[in-house]
């Protein structure tokens, strides 16, 4: 048995060892950059350095406000609305179910660039749909674009519109695993639709939205397509600055390595702890 | 309590009939056994009557009206399913209670509903537990259970005991009895299982191709069946069939030749006319019919290829030209296989069909 394993682990070297140097190790080194200061030269271990700003920088701290806003905002209306397209298209008058299943689908295979470019124009002060349709019912045109509010809110309707068609087929996928037996049992006992919805469906999608919301939660907290294409690098004036932008920010920038890492270190730590705490609080209770 | 009456009921998937026009009266707190192959349509007209399946023509009638557009939970049945369908994230006091809670029954009268369906099926000590912390039996006790708390006029079965181990559905299928004993209803219960249909129908509905083959009485099903497919589908082992030819006829009586026992004849007494001269015909014999040499009306002699020997009696696989016979021998009588032994058939213990499988009585 030894035998045959060592000859499994000489096959598995060679991706070991591009795991280890590509995966590892800039885990580890990266982690390590953030105890030093890399704007001088040499870097120079300097535990407090990276850290220690971080605690008292606003443009952390405004970073942090934005992405944990739209975590908290964005997160629970996306799934909300991912879980009615899920019922919508697990029902069976639904017609032509594969096409719709496409088209929910279709926003997570468009080029980030390709979207985002769309989405500026449909937003535009002057010629984007949107506020043509708002005009036309009567509603004032939004400068999507130089409000804070505003902004805010265009970033959370681009990555729902992004990723609610996601998670409701992975939703979708969870709902067709409930046997159909289970509902034709709650029928008989004379439960309504929506009751069935409530105590049955959700119920048993726990584990599958709670994945969801593990996914989404990661997703938010590394949020940087949309405020760098959508608002211009997290504009206005840094209004819907996210921490992956400013971990961009600083890393790509300003250079300084030794501060992106530690940044990186937070989000990945404050992902893990909102995670676990969520996986706590829905945790099976027997 | 109530009758069940199908009424030329028809089924159709598109334009695939799977069930042409079954007529069944089930009586007042009669146990009804639907039994056939798999695909013969009998769940389905189950689910027909429990409402989960449209009806594609004909009338079904529970108590006396007609329910072909009453929602299934008002039809006054329950029905028990094959993979048991339990609420998974419920405790077993939830999965009995549930439907009566979410109807807005009152609190005190679920209760005494719940209690009473947990101490006829003694299941009360897993009233916490949920499914799948209960074995298969257990599981299969509380979809009972469940049933039984909805007070229906009739009760469904779709093959229940079929996830369950030997034993055990021997166990359930006892407790089934019981059950049908102490609450009185009408029960309608499919199963694939000859000998469950046997043991426990008042009377025996037998499908085959979405077609009703025979009604009856267990026994009446066993001793006079209307057809081929009756006689080999009731009764454990399967009836042997032999070739055979009408060599000559008499008044009420066919002398047939068995094509594959070298030429023997037996003289059959018939009811009525018999066939023509000539004309092909199979002996149907059930393996405890068969005797020893000479004591029936004619010899066939075979060569035992396997023997099972089950303690009381023993099931000889005997080889003869192309047909393989099932012989039943007393434990005593053991055969080895490679021995050659002679059998004989009791002409009024056989049973005669034409080659379409129509019974020559």
């Amino acid at each position: 048995m030894r035998n045959r394993n060592a000859t499994a682990y000489r096959f598995l070297t060679p991706y070991l060892l591009i795991f280890a140097v590509f995966w590892v190790w800039p885990i580890i080194s990266s982690f390590l950059i953030s105890f030093q200061a890399t704007r001088t030269v040499p870097w120079r271990f300097a535990p407090a350095f990276n850290w220690g700003r971080l605690i008292g920088d606003p443009a952390f701290f405004n970073a942090l406000k934005n992405t944990l806003l739209i975590l908290v905002i964005q997160v629970p209306v996306m799934i909300t609305l991912a879980m009615v397209m899920a019922v919508l298209l697990n029902s069976p008058l639904l017609k032509a179910r594969g096409l719709f299943r496409f088209a929910f689908f279709a926003p997570v295979v468009v080029g980030e660039v390709a979207y985002s470019a769309v989405f500026r124009l449909m937003f535009n002060l002057n010629f984007g749909i949107i506020n043509k349709l708002l005009n036309s019912v009567g509603l004032p045109s939004v400068d999507w674009f130089s409000n804070v509010t505003p902004a805010m809110a265009l970033i959370m309707i681009a990555v729902t519109w992004r990723w609610a068609g996601y998670n409701a087929i992975i939703l979708l996928a969870g709902m067709q695993s409930i046997p159909e037996d289970v509902y034709e049992a709650a029928t008989l006992d004379r439960v309504s639709k929506l009751k069935q919805f409530f105590f049955i469906t959700l119920p048993l999608l726990k584990p599958v939205v709670v994945f969801c919301l593990v996914l989404s939660i990661i997703g938010t907290m590394q949020l940087f397509t949309e405020p760098f294409l959508i608002t211009e690098r997290g504009g206005p004036g840094g209004g819907t600055e996210t921490l992956g932008l400013l971990l961009y920010r600083q890393g790509f920038r300003s250079l300084n390595f030794g501060y992106a890492s530690a940044v990186a270190y937070t989000m990945a730590g404050l992902a893990i702890a909102i995670t676990l705490v969520q996986l706590w609080l829905t945790r099976e209770k027997q | 309590m109530a009758t069940v009456t199908l009424n030329n009921v028809v089924k159709r998937f598109g334009a695939f009939e799977v069930v042409h026009g079954a007529n069944i009266d089930v009586k007042d707190g009669e146990f009804v056994v639907f039994v056939g192959p798999s695909g013969c349509g009998k769940s389905t007209l189950l689910r027909m009557i429990a409402g989960l399946e449209d009806i594609s023509g004909g009338e079904i009638a529970i108590g006396g009206k007609v329910v072909n557009d009453v929602e299934p939970a008002d039809r006054g049945i329950a029905m028990v399913f094959q993979s048991y369908a339990l609420y998974p994230h419920m405790t077993v006091e939830q999965n009995l209670s549930f439907g009566l809670r979410m109807t807005g029954n009152p609190k005190a009268d679920t209760e005494r509903r719940v209690k009473r369906a947990a101490g006829i099926l003694r299941i009360s000590e897993l009233m916490d537990r949920r499914p799948r912390k209960l074995s298969g039996g257990q599981r299969q006790r509380v979809a009972i259970g469940r049933a039984i708390v909805r007070e229906p006029q009739v009760f469904l079965f779709d093959e229940p005991l079929s996830n369950l181990d030997a034993e055990l559905r021997v166990q359930m299928r006892i407790e089934i009895a019981r059950l049908h004993k102490e609450l009185g209803v009408t029960m309608i219960y499919v199963t694939h299982d000859q000998t469950e249909a046997m043991t426990l129908a008042d009377r025996i509905v037998v499908l085959n191709a979405g077609n009703i083959e025979q009604i009856g009485a267990p026994l009446d099903l066993y001793d006079d069946p209307a057809n081929r497919f009756v006689a080999g589908f009731v009764g454990s082992p399967k009836m042997n069939f032999m070739a055979a030819k009408v060599v000559a006829t008499e008044k009420d009586v066919a002398v047939v030749e068995l094509l594959n026992h070298s030429g023997a004849r037996l003289r059959k007494s018939l009811s009525g006319a018999p066939p023509a001269v000539g004309a092909d015909v199979v002996l149907g014999v059930r393996p405890e019919h068969f005797g020893e040499a000479g004591e029936g009306d004619c010899d066939i002699p075979v060569r035992a290829d396997v023997a099972e020997h089950l303690g009381s009696v023993s099931y000889v696989y005997a080889n003869a030209g192309p047909e393989e016979l099932i012989i039943e021998r007393e434990a005593s009588r053991q055969r080895a296989s490679g021995d050659h032994l002679v059998v004989s058939i009791k002409a009024g213990r056989s049973l005669l069909f034409d080659t379409s499988g129509a019974r020559i009585r």
